[in-house]
């Protein structure tokens, strides 16, 4: 099977529960072949915006467009989107093979042609084997696998999926990501995928946007996301950040940790003397072994790295990576020196 | 999934079924009596075939029966989905709706309702259809709802949409189906209580079957438990087909496939 990938555009989109806005302001493109995720706590949105181009909901402001044209006259079953739930989404009165037979049988294709298909399909998501069982003698992962072939099934413009893994168990977890990657890139379909894992967005994805409150902050290639946030929620909840308290020596230096450093380009604007707090990755720090100074609280080996849970005398302990050869060396209860090694840091106010 | 019965679910389950069907069997055993000691005889069961009256009033309970599924069917199906998606507003305001005619005395509804029915139908026996939707609408409507609260609706509804499938085909091809045993149960309560009821039938001066029989059984007593004993099995023949209907239909699916 080979899609041509679609180009999927939000412009503008406003959505509101009440006087809750769901979506704020959405504007998002998605290319041709694209996986674009959306990141976010529970609540800020995502699911609304699957819903909007979907067609499900369609009580929006602003514009979705799929190739160019305009979705809004467009009811939900003649946009050709697939779609994937989190869960208890197959049909559970047919067979597997049934359900992934299903957006055919709908659409009138004869018996034989849309048999061999939903073969064809339960092949390439591993699961030819049980094609004649019912959803409940499925696990949580193969209902997942199956729903994923029978949106396919219909060849979707777009494919949509909002959090397919948050009921598995992690190793499934983990092992089903891969394979969604693998079959969308092979076939080349635009995707919107959706999730509050971090990690999972940062592993399967050509961009990640990250959302919110309604709001999109920020969205880039996941490196990209992790490197240069651009704003401080961003920072905080892509990858683990420490929130060290500092104050502001000027416009552009602040003081954290009695070190001078520049404040990053997306911070918000200060003055000297603001108290704020700086957002610094455990990556950032250097740790030497010292004869007074912080303490080590904490030390949890996480492979490769290190993690140091550091007393500084702030509120919070302050968690430092460094590589495990270099933990070797220091041991809990042991006096520590920590420098920051990046030139700018982010702020935010307190 | 198998769920395994404790000892005091099987004393309860005993005790259950010994009082329901300990008196079927007693009247199997009376209706089989003959007048006079001679043994036990099918006498009676013939004997019920051969009264005046017998295949029109049954044909026309069967039909009234029928009718009343179909408007059930179209008419509640619907309804009770549709507030379990988006009309959740209104959902209190129909079951309270469905489950008023468990309060009306069907006297009071006889005669009320009676004038409200248009002039073309009152005089046919088909207007006892439409009083039988209204007294099966409650245990109709309880059991759909508890069906529907079975499924995750609204996810199997956007499933099916956007899969290309429009309201009907929602309906017919995934709704319904997935709260088979509901639709069944809802289909059975309809049709034993439109092949059972008395009162209304009486209170309008129709003849249906349960009229026919209580005139008949007064010249035969054996006979009148025979009507029963027979109007019992044949409402339970007609569950136990159609509970298995799908699994008879998926027999041959498989056949085939393999042949
Ligand atoms: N049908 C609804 N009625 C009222 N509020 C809703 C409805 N759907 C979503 N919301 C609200 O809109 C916001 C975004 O919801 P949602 O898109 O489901 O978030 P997410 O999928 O990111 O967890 C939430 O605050 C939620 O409470
Ligand atoms: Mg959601």
């Amino acid at each position: 099977m080979d899609l041509h990938g679609s180009t999927v555009e939000f412009r503008n989109v406003k959505r509101t529960f009440g006087t809750v806005k769901a979506l704020d302001d959405f504007s998002l493109t998605i290319k041709p072949g694209e996986l674009v995720t959306l990141l976010g706590p529970s609540g800020c949105g995502k699911t609304t915006a699957l819903r909007i181009l979907a067609g499900i909901d369609k009580e929006h402001e602003g514009i979705v467009e799929i190739d160019g044209k305009d979705m809004s006259q467009v009811p939900a079953n003649k946009r050709n989107i697939g779609m994937v739930f989190q869960a208890y989404s197959l049909f559970p009165n047919m067979t597997a093979i049934e359900n992934v037979a299903y957006g055919l049988r709908v659409r009138g294709v004869d018996s034989h042609k849309r048999e061999s298909r939903a073969r064809e399909l339960l092949d390439l998501v591993g699961l030819s084997t049980q094609a004649d069982r019912r959803p409940t003698q499925l696990s949580g992962g193969q209902q997942q696998r199956v729903a994923l072939a029978r949106a396919l099934a219909i060849e979707p413009s777009v494919l949509l999926l909002d959090e397919p893994l948050s009921a598995l168990d992690a190793q499934v977890r983990a092992q089903l990501r891969e394979e969604i990657r693998r079959i969308q890139s092979t076939i080349g379909i635009s995707t919107l995928f959706v999730t509050h894992d971090q990690e999972e967005a940062m592993a399967i994805s050509d961009r990640v946007g990250v959302m919110n409150k309604g709001v999109l902050e920020q969205i880039d290639e996941p490196g990209k996301l992790y490197n240069k946030p651009r704003t401080p929620f961003v920072a905080g909840f892509v990858g683990l950040t420490n929130y060290i308290p500092a104050v502001t020596e000027s416009k552009s230096l602040v003081l954290v940790l009695s070190q001078s450093l520049e404040i990053s380009d997306h911070s918000p604007a200060v003055k000297k003397g603001d108290e704020v707090r700086a957002l610094i990755r455990p990556e950032e720090f250097e740790v030497q072994k010292a004869d007074e100074g912080a303490t080590v609280i904490t030390k949890s080996f996480l492979g490769p790295v290190t993690r140091l849970g550091i007393d500084v005398g702030t509120p919070d302990l302050i968690y430092a990576e460094i590589t495990s050869k270099e933990a070797k060396k220091i041991d809990t209860g042991d006096f520590v020196r920590l420098s920051i090694s990046s030139d700018a840091v982010m702020i935010e106010h307190v | 999934m198998k769920r395994k019965f404790t000892a005091f679910d099987k004393v309860i389950i005993a005790f259950a079924a010994f009082f329901f069907i300990a008196p079927l069997i007693a009247a199997a055993e009376y209706s089989a009596r003959g007048y006079g000691d001679k043994g036990h005889t099918f006498a009676n069961y013939s004997w019920i075939v051969h009264q005046l009256g017998f295949s029109p009033a049954l044909l026309t309970s069967l039909r009234i029966a029928a009718i009343t599924i179909l408007i059930v069917l179209v008419l509640m199906v619907p309804t009770v989905v549709y507030v379990h998606l988006g009309g959740r507003r209104y959902r209190r305001l129909v079951e309270i709706l469905c489950l008023l005619p468990i309060v009306i005395p069907v006297v009071s509804l006889a005669i009320g309702a009676q004038v409200a029915m248009p002039k073309s139908l009152q005089s046919t026996s088909y207007e006892l259809c439409f009083f039988y939707v209204v007294v099966a609408m409650p245990y109709v409507y309880r059991t759909l709802d508890i069906g529907l609260q079975s499924v995750a609706l609204s996810t199997l509804v956007e499933a099916s949409q956007s899969l290309g499938a429009d309201w009907f085909k929602t309906l017919t091809m995934v709704i319904i189906p997935a709260i088979r045993s509901s639709t069944t149960g809802a289909l059975f309560i309809t049709f034993a209580l439109s092949l059972g009821e008395y009162t209304l039938a009486v209170l309008l001066h129709f003849h249906t079957f349960p009229t026919w029989a209580t005139n008949v059984s007064q010249q035969n007593i054996y006979g009148s438990i025979a009507i029963s004993v027979t109007t019992l099995g044949g409402a339970w023949i007609f569950l136990i087909v159609i509970a298995f209907i799908p699994r008879i239909k998926s027999l041959f699916a498989q056949r085939k496939r393999v042949a």
